[in-house]
Formats: structure tokens, sequence, C-alpha cells
């Protein structure tokens, strides 16, 4: 063989490679379509199940066989749904405590993951560790004494009992001081040299930057007033204080009282589907990025 | 002396003529607000604001309230959370419960006792002039069934604590379709039981004869039936360890291993999924609670016609002479208050709705449980619906007919705390000891099992 | 004078929080182990009246006692230490391949916002559906109603049916049917943090290694992954204090039996004994374990912290 054949053989591996890499990369795509698809069907698994339940008869519910298709789909489970509990009270309750404890709570997580992302104090670490360890003991061990807290306060049956205990969650406040901490501090520098306040620094650039994890926080504050249900049982249980979850538990007890999940999956899905609405509306903002305010990462 | 002999006599009509001495507390009239807990749907909750409304007019400064919450256990939670608050204690008055939750609520000494109340004698004055004592006529008290009524006394120390409200039990269903077809008795003993499931094998290959929707019912019941001891509500609690409750349990696992028989968990869906099945697997009998009968009936088919007929019955019992079945259901319990007229307007309230004929009737219809007292046929409509009852569309009639012919044969268990977990522990023995596989030593790991479920109650304590 | 200037503030800002924690939280941590070391203490006969509670260190040692301690403690351990690693390398895939995408990106996007408004109890009837057989499991003559979707997959592909988590399984197999329950549970929330974290990266990283043509998986790892590091860490950490805590699960999966109907209570975790404790009214003891399980997962989360000042970027 020639010196020369040799050199055309590896120009052409070298192609080859080249080649081969841009396939890597077609196949890759569509290994990755392939599996957000499965991945994206694993998770709709329950939502569907959650909609065809909500459109069986309780027998069908009941079947041994659990069947994949409605035999006979029960649209007025959603009419009683909608007829038997009072959804619209409980809806406009449960919607005013979401949306004040998100607000309120989205505050003190802002100004509380600045102090710690960006201020310094003495024992600022330990207060830190200290924050983290409360989240290591089982909440159900806190109810009785936050109940008789609430209580000594004159809290029962007030929409004060439902926000206030739980504006703070060190679980927020962590996660938003990981993302204040991807701030670049060049940037807090050169705001200290403008002139600028540790506070206007905090809403003119810090908030704006941290919007997506802002975002998430919202949703999962959100959906924890959607879903609450033991807290306000125990303390607001009146008929202008319900929540969701507790009105749709009463509602739809059949003749022996046992719970008609169907058109409990109605009511779910019914009173749901403004927050997904929420959700999706939110979801741009999450997407779209922040990159433009050229920041490191 | 005449005069004496004559003051004398009219001493002695007068005596006579006064009625005996009216004892025991009453209610004066004072206006109280009295709130009632309970589980009530949407479905119910009409009836008792209809009833509240009957009782508010015969004593109209007493004013009554009421709370839905969710589930039975929500209303325990709920409660003593509440009670928690020394010195205030709970908003509620009245509370819908089962045995164990007063055992909680009496740690907390929280609970009224009802003996004074159900023996005075003395008059409470209605709106409209009429009056009634204050305690229960011994016609009323005769009325009530009796096993119901007791579930009040099973507390270890002779004082009436609840009163039952609404009541179920469990009862047998079966497919009277295939029974009749096939020529089979009804079993009314689990020896007769047993032999008929031999022969539905036979028949039926296929199927799984019973289905029996609570382990824990099946294994207190049996304990009842055979007299064997369960628990107790003093030292020692726990007495269901004995040779007699490990043979019953060693046989209930025979007829697993047969598929004579499954239970909930076992089956790992609803009993009565397999009882109305129209598929190739089926039962043809099925024990569950009185209440769910609609749950048993088979969906109608495209002819609009029920797949089969639905026969309800007595369940098996150990000495048919002596026959048990359990009693399950909500009763009420009052709590201590402050204010005691509070008390007393509580005990009118659930006197009232537990002693009237017209509310236990239309609660009882509305409900599918079954009604606390006797009289309630003197109630022409509910007489109608008893009257009524099919294996069809009237199956929740039926099921209330055969729970009322059954008086005679309800019992409770006795409530102390540990009593729940007794309950669970035995469910738990039921299902661990029935899939003992055949290569396993049955008779030591039964034992072993009994042994570490007495264990588990004995920590609870 | 700055200096202390900038403490003030600093407290200022951690003001309304710190005041919060302290009453709804400090002092119901404080309650705890207040109650933790009154031997036998419980809210109803103290509220009853009794106020004469020995204290000592008789809870922690009925806890010990527990028949079951070691098992409670083996299924916390091992369901946390398979659970978080799983999870979060999924979750991770997920929001890089959705930020990677074009076509198709909002739909999919979309479609993982939905787990957020699927009711629980869905969730529940759900796992039912897909693993449950239902039938006479393990008679000497089975007669089997449905085996689950997940063994007609199997039974599809030629496979013999698995018994998941009915009479006679095996505990790997209710294992197994757990962690998927608890991975699946908890990736929407893992996807939406990291897909938010991933959106504070800038671009010009990537750009600079489409340039480089560097292959998919080492812009992943040498890139991305530091760069999310932080919200990475975070996932972790919070990860594991929440998964030492698993109960809910176990009861949506095998009911309060927290078992296999031949095994109840096999799968029984440390908040399983503590949830078991308050329900019988023994508040000193389920402040006990309550205390035990905080010393367990305060020296994960120190390692977790230890590892993670190496290893994340800021």
């Amino acid at each position: 063989m020639s010196q020369q054949t040799i050199k055309v053989m590896q120009s052409r591996d070298l192609k080859r490679t080249t080649n081969k890499q841009t396939a890597g990369h077609a196949i890759g795509t569509v290994g990755i379509y392939i599996f957000l698809c499965i991945m994206a069907l694993i998770v709709l698994f329950p939502f569907y199940w959650m909609v065809i339940s909500s459109l069986k008869s309780l027998t069908e519910y009941r079947l041994s066989k659990p069947t994949f298709w409605p035999q006979t789909l029960l649209l007025s489970n959603y009419r009683d749904a909608f007829t038997t509990a009072s959804l619209g009270r409980l809806f406009l309750n449960t919607a005013y405590v979401g949306i004040v404890s998100t607000l309120l709570s989205l505050v003190v997580t802002i100004i509380t993951a600045f102090a710690f992302a960006r201020l310094e104090f003495k024992g600022k670490n330990l207060l830190f560790a200290g924050l983290l360890a409360t989240m290591m003991i089982p909440g159900e061990l806190f109810t009785i004494t936050n109940y008789l807290t609430v209580s000594s306060f004159g809290w029962i049956n007030t929409f004060t009992a439902l926000i206030v205990p739980f504006l703070v969650s060190v679980f927020y406040i962590y996660l938003l001081r990981q993302n204040f901490l991807q701030i670049p501090n060049e940037l807090y520098l050169a705001a200290k040299v403008d002139g600028t306040s540790d506070w206007k620094y905090l809403w003119k650039v810090m908030v704006p930057l941290a919007l997506p994890t802002l975002i998430s926080i919202t949703i999962l504050k959100m959906m924890g007033a959607w879903n609450s249900y033991i807290w306000p049982r125990l303390v607001a249980n009146d008929e202008a204080h319900r929540m969701v979850t507790n009105g749709l538990r009463n509602a739809f007890k059949d003749t022996s009282g046992e719970v008609n999940y169907p058109v409990q999956m109605a009511a779910v899905a019914l009173v749901s589907a403004p927050l997904f609405m929420v959700f999706i509306f939110l979801r741009k903002y999450i997407m779209a990025g922040v990159s433009r305010s050229g920041i490191k990462g | 002396m005449k005069k004496l002999v004559s003051i004398l006599l009219v001493l002695v009509l007068a005596l006579a003529l006064t009625p005996a001495m009216a004892e025991g507390p009453a209610y004066d009239g004072s206006e109280v607000t009295i709130t009632f807990y309970n589980t009530m749907g949407t479905n119910l909750t009409p009836v008792l604001e209809k009833y509240i409304a009957v009782f508010e007019a015969m004593y109209p400064n007493i004013h009554v309230k009421y709370s839905s919450i969710g589930s039975y256990d929500d209303v325990r939670d709920q409660i003593s959370t509440e009670l928690s608050r020394v010195g205030i204690g709970t908003d509620a008055n009245i509370a819908y419960c089962y045995p164990d939750h007063v055992a909680l609520y009496n740690l907390y000494k929280a609970v009224r006792t009802l003996d004074e109340f159900i023996d005075s004698t003395a008059e409470v004055t209605r709106a409209d002039g009429t009056t009634e004592i204050m305690g229960l006529t011994a016609e009323q008290k005769a009325d009530f069934i009796e096993g119901y009524y007791n579930e009040g006394l099973q507390f270890g120390d002779g004082h009436m604590y609840t009163m039952p409200f609404s009541k179920s039990t469990e009862v047998l269903y079966y497919n009277k379709t295939f029974f009749e077809a096939n020529g089979l008795e009804i079993p009314t003993t689990w020896d007769e039981l047993e032999a008929l499931c031999e022969k539905i094998v036979e028949i039926d290959p296929m199927s799984i004869p019973l289905g029996y929707d609570s382990e824990g019912n099946w294994f207190i019941t049996m304990t009842e039936q055979l007299q064997s001891g369960y628990t107790s509500a003093t030292e020692p609690h726990f007495l269901f360890n004995n040779e007699t409750n490990q043979a019953f349990v060693k046989r209930f696992r025979e007829w697993y291993q047969e598929n004579y028989v499954t239970t909930a968990t076992l089956y790992g869906a609803y009993t009565s999924g397999l009882f109305t099945s129209t598929g190739e697997i089926k039962s043809y009998m099925s024990i569950g609670s009185s209440a769910g009968a609609s749950y048993q009936r088979p969906a109608k088919g495209a002819d609009g016609q029920y797949p089969f007929e639905v026969g309800i019955t007595t369940i098996p019992q150990a000495d048919p002479e002596n026959r048990k079945v359990i009693s399950q259901g909500p009763s009420v319990c009052i709590f201590k208050k402050g204010n005691v007229q509070e008390e007393y307007a509580s005990w009118l309230f659930v006197k009232f709705l537990t002693t009237d004929i017209d509310f236990q009737a239309e609660f009882s219809m509305a409900s599918g449980y079954v009604p606390v007292i006797k009289s309630v046929n003197q109630n022409a409509t509910y007489a109608e619906f008893v009257a009524s009852a099919d294996g069809g569309d009237h199956v929740t009639a039926l099921s209330a007919k055969v729970c009322l012919e059954q008086e005679d044969a309800y019992y409770t268990s006795p409530a102390f705390n540990g009593s729940s977990t007794a309950r669970d522990e035995v469910a738990g023995l039921i299902t661990k000891c029935l899939t003992i596989g055949d290569d396993k030593d049955v008779d030591a790991e039964i034992q072993k099992a009994f042994e570490d479920a007495v264990a588990k109650c004995e920590y609870s304590l | 004078m700055v200096e202390s200037k900038q403490q003030w503030k600093a407290w200022l800002y951690l003001a309304p929080a710190i005041v919060l924690l302290l009453i709804f939280t400090v002092w119901p941590i404080i309650n705890t182990v207040r109650m933790a070391f009154l031997e036998d203490y419980s809210i109803a006969i103290a509220s009853g009246g009794e106020t004469s509670f020995r204290v000592s260190l008789g809870n922690f040692v009925k806890v010990a006692q527990y028949q079951d301690f070691l098992i409670c403690l083996k299924n916390t351990v091992l369901l946390c230490v398979i659970t978080v690693p799983v999870s979060t390398l999924l979750a991770l895939l997920v929001a890089v391949a959705l930020n990677a995408i074009k076509p198709l990106r909002r739909t999919l996007q979309t479609i993982f916002f939905l787990p957020y408004v699927t009711n629980s109890i869905a969730i529940g009837m759900v796992f039912a559906a897909m693993f449950n057989i239902v039938g006479s499991v393990g008679t000497r003559r089975p007669l089997i109603q449905t085996v689950g979707i997940i063994n007609n997959v199997i039974q599809f592909f030629g496979g013999n049916y698995v018994n998941w988590i009915n009479n006679g399984s095996s505990y790997w197999a209710n294992m197994f049917v757990l962690i998927v329950y608890i991975v699946w549970n908890a990736l929407p929330f893992k996807i939406l943090i990291l897909l938010g974290g991933l959106q504070s990266i800038n671009k010009q990283y990537y750009e600079a290694a489409k340039v480089d043509s560097t292959p998919r998986w080492r812009v992943l790892w040498r890139i991305t992954v530091p760069l999310l590091s932080p919200m990475i860490a975070y996932v972790v950490i919070t990860g594991f204090i929440g998964g030492f805590k698993e109960y809910t699960s176990i009861v949506g999966i095998f009911g309060e039996s927290l078992g296999p109907a031949h095994a109840p209570g096999r799968l029984n975790t440390m908040v399983g004994f503590i949830y078991e404790a308050l329900e019988q009214h023994h508040q000193g003891r389920a402040s006990a374990a309550a205390l035990i399980l905080f010393a367990i997962i305060l020296v994960v989360t120190l390692i977790n912290l230890q590892v993670s000042k190496k290893r994340v970027h800021y």
C-alpha cells in the first residue's frame, strides 16, 4: 500500500466521522423526542385517569377490572358536581386564600432569600443551617401546637388562620437563595459603586433575574392552597371560609355515606381548570428565560 | 279522735294523689345554642335541617347548629384537637361517634354520661304548653333495638356514654337466581356454608363462592359467635389469642386455599365487584355492609333487566339459636359544658332525634342505614318502603327488612383505648394467616401471627 | 460603622420570616422536644388534668423497643437512597431535553404541567390499575380477574406476569413499585425547578459548544450540570429531607396495612411509626421518634452540604 492510498483512506475516515457526527446528532434528536414522549405519557396517565373517572358511573368505577374508556359517558357527573357542592363559593374562598398567601409569601421569601444570599451578618451560616433543620421534623407534630396558638389568637374561622401560619416556607427561601447566589457578585458590586441601595437592587435587578424561580414558587404555593385539607378543616370549616378540598369531601357522598368518586373527580377537574389556565399563562414567563439580561449563569 | 282520723285520711289521700316527686335535671327554658358535628353529606343535611326546625319550634330558645366534617375519623381528629384547648374544649355539644372515639374523649374527661338524663323524671315544658319528661319513658327505652342501645354501655364502668343514632350491620347477599336454578339452600351456619361452597365450586369451578368485605368484622364476629374472647374494656384487654380463635382462622385458611372465600384485601378490589361481575370469575355470595346494598346489585343489562336477582339474609352463624351480627354506624355523644343548660338542651335534641319515629324513618330511607327504634314501622312511608322490598330496584328496602328482622342478634365490642388497634391487628391476622402457603408449618405460623398481633396491641397501650 | 449598619439592615430583612418562624415552627419544635422527654406523654391525658409526667428517656427506649423499628429504619433509608438520585437524574434529562427541542416544545411543556392539577386520589387509582392483580392470588388454584396494565405489557412481550403488590409478592417487587410511584410523584416538581434553573443559564455557553460541535452528552455533563449545580444541589438536599419522611406513598399503594396481604406492616417507615403513635395518642413516643429521625436527616444533610460545597458553582 502506498503512502498516497493511506492518506486518502485517512481523509475518507475523517469525513466519515463528521458524517457520523451529524447522523449521531439527528439520531440524538429523535432519541430526545422518544424519551420526552414516553415521559410525557407516563406523567399524563394519572391525568387521563382522572378525566375518564369523572365520566364513569359509580358502578363502573367499582368494577374489579378497571375500564380504560367509560362504558357510558356520564356527562351528568359534571352537572351534579356543579349543583351539589356550592362550587362557586368554595372556589372564591380558595382563590382568595391562594392569591393573598402567594403574594405575601413571595414578598417574605424574596427579602429573606436576599438577606441570606447577599447581605453579610453575624451568624448567617448558623441561622441558615437552623432554618434547614426545621424542615427535618415531620410537620404533623406541629399541628396541635399551631392549632392552640391560632386559637389563642382568636383566629379560628378566619382567613388569617389559613394564610399567616404558612407564609414562611424554608423550602422556597432555600430555593430562591440558590437562584440569587447564581447572580454574579460583580453586578451587585457595580450597583454598589453606582450608589444603588440594596432595596432597589433587589427589586430592580435580582427579582427580574429570578423570575422563573419566582413563578415556580407561585405555582407550588397556589397548588398548596388548592390541595390543603387537614389544616383548613381544623381552623376554618364554616360556610364562609371553607376551602375546595374540604367542601368536596363532604358534598359527594352517596346514600351509604361513601364518597361518590366519579362526581368528586368531576368537581376536581372543574375547580382545577382555571388553575391550569393560569399555569399555562405563567409557563410563558418561566420559559421566556432571562438570558437577555446578560448574566453569567 | 275523729278529727285526727280525718286529718290523717286527708294526708294519706293527698300523698296518694300527688304524683311521685319529679327527680333529676331538667332544661329550664333558657336561651342556648348547641352545635352538632356529623359527617352528613348533602344528601342527608336537608333531612336534618327539616327536623331541626321541628325541634326548634318545640323549644324556641334552643338554637341548633351543625357542622359536616369529612369522615368519622375526621370528626374524631377535629374534636380531639379542639379538646386540647385546656379550659375551652370542643365547640361541639353533640357529635357523631364510634365507641373508640368516646374512649379517646374520655381521656380528656370531656364526655357527659347520660344515665342522669335518661333516668330524669323532671318535666320540661314545650312552646305549645305541653310537657314531656326529661328522661326516657319505659316505653321509649324498650323501643330501642337492644344491641344498638347497649353500645353506650360498653366502656367497662357501667355508665351510659352514647345513644345510637342510625345503624348498619353485615348481611349475606346471595345470587338468588343462581341459588334457585341449582336448588341450593341458603346457609345459616358456617358448616352449611362450607358444604355449600364445595358444591358451588363443583358447579362453577371458575367461581370464588363467597366474598367477605371486611376482615376485621369477620374475626370479631366469629369471636362473638363462638364466645371465645376478643377484647375486654378492663385489663387484661386483649383476649383473642386462644385455641378456638386459632382454630377458626386455620379453617378459613383452608377455605381460602380452596377458593371458597376471599376478602377485599386478598381479592385486591371491592368484593361487591366480584359478586356483581358478569365476567367468567365471580362469586355467588357476598358479606358486606347492609348500607351498601345498592353496590351488591348488578348493573342492568342492555335489555333493561338485572342479570340476576339479589337475595339478602342473616350472615352464617356458629350457633343459629344464639345469632350474632355486628352493629356498626354512628352513635352520638354529648360533651360537658360550663353551662349545664347546654348539656340539657343537647340531651333533649339527642332524645328527639333518636326517638322520633318520623325522623328515624326519613333519615333511614335517605341514608340506607337502619333506624334504631322498632316502632319506626308506624311511619306509613317507612312501612310502605319496607313492604316494597325486592331483589332488584328495591334492594335497599330488602336490606333494611333483613336488618329489622334480626333485631335480637346485634352485638357491640368493648370500647377502650387500644380497641381500634386491636381491630386493625385482627384484620391483619386474617389476611396474614389465610395466605400461609401449604409448604409452611401452618400451625406454627398461625401461632406466631397471633402472638405478634397481641404484642403489637400491648405496645400500643 | 458601615459594618454594623449592614448587620442591622440584614436583620430587618429577616425580621418578618423570623417572627413567623418563631411562632409557627420553632415553638412547635420546642413543644415536640418537651413531649419527647416526658415519659408516656399524651396530650389527651394532659388535657384531662394529669400533669405529673416523669422527665426521662423512656419514650426513646419505647421507640427502640418497637418490634418493627429496624424494619421502619431500613425501609426509610432504602427508599430515600434509591429514589432521590433516580428522580433527580430523570428530571434533569427531561428538563434538558425540553430545553433542547424546537418543534412541539410548547405542547410538551404544557403536558409536563398537567400533573399539578391532577388529584391525588386519581394517582392512587392509577396505580391500582397498573400493578394490582385482582383475583385469588396464591391459592392452590389461582383465579385471576386481571393482572394489571404493566403485566399485560410483560405478557405481550412473552413474559410471565409478576406479582407486584399482592399476596405472595416479594419484598423487592413491592419496593420496585414504591420506587416507581415515589419517583413519579417527585418528577413534576423537580422538572419545574430544573427547567426554571436552566433558563438562567446564558445561551452563549451553548453557542460556543455548538461551534466546537461538542457531543450532546458532553455539553450536558461539562456545561449544563455545573451551571445548574445550585439547583441540582437544592433538589437533592430537599429530596433527601423529604425522602426520609416518606409515608403517604406507601398508604397510597398498600393502604393502611402498609404491606401486601401476607405481610402487613412490612413496608412501614419512620414517619409511618410516628403516625401510628399519634393515632394512638402517644405524642411523647411520636416526638421521640421524630427527634431520632431528625438526627438521621441532620447527619445526611450535613454530608450533602459538605459534598455540594465542593461541587456547586455559583
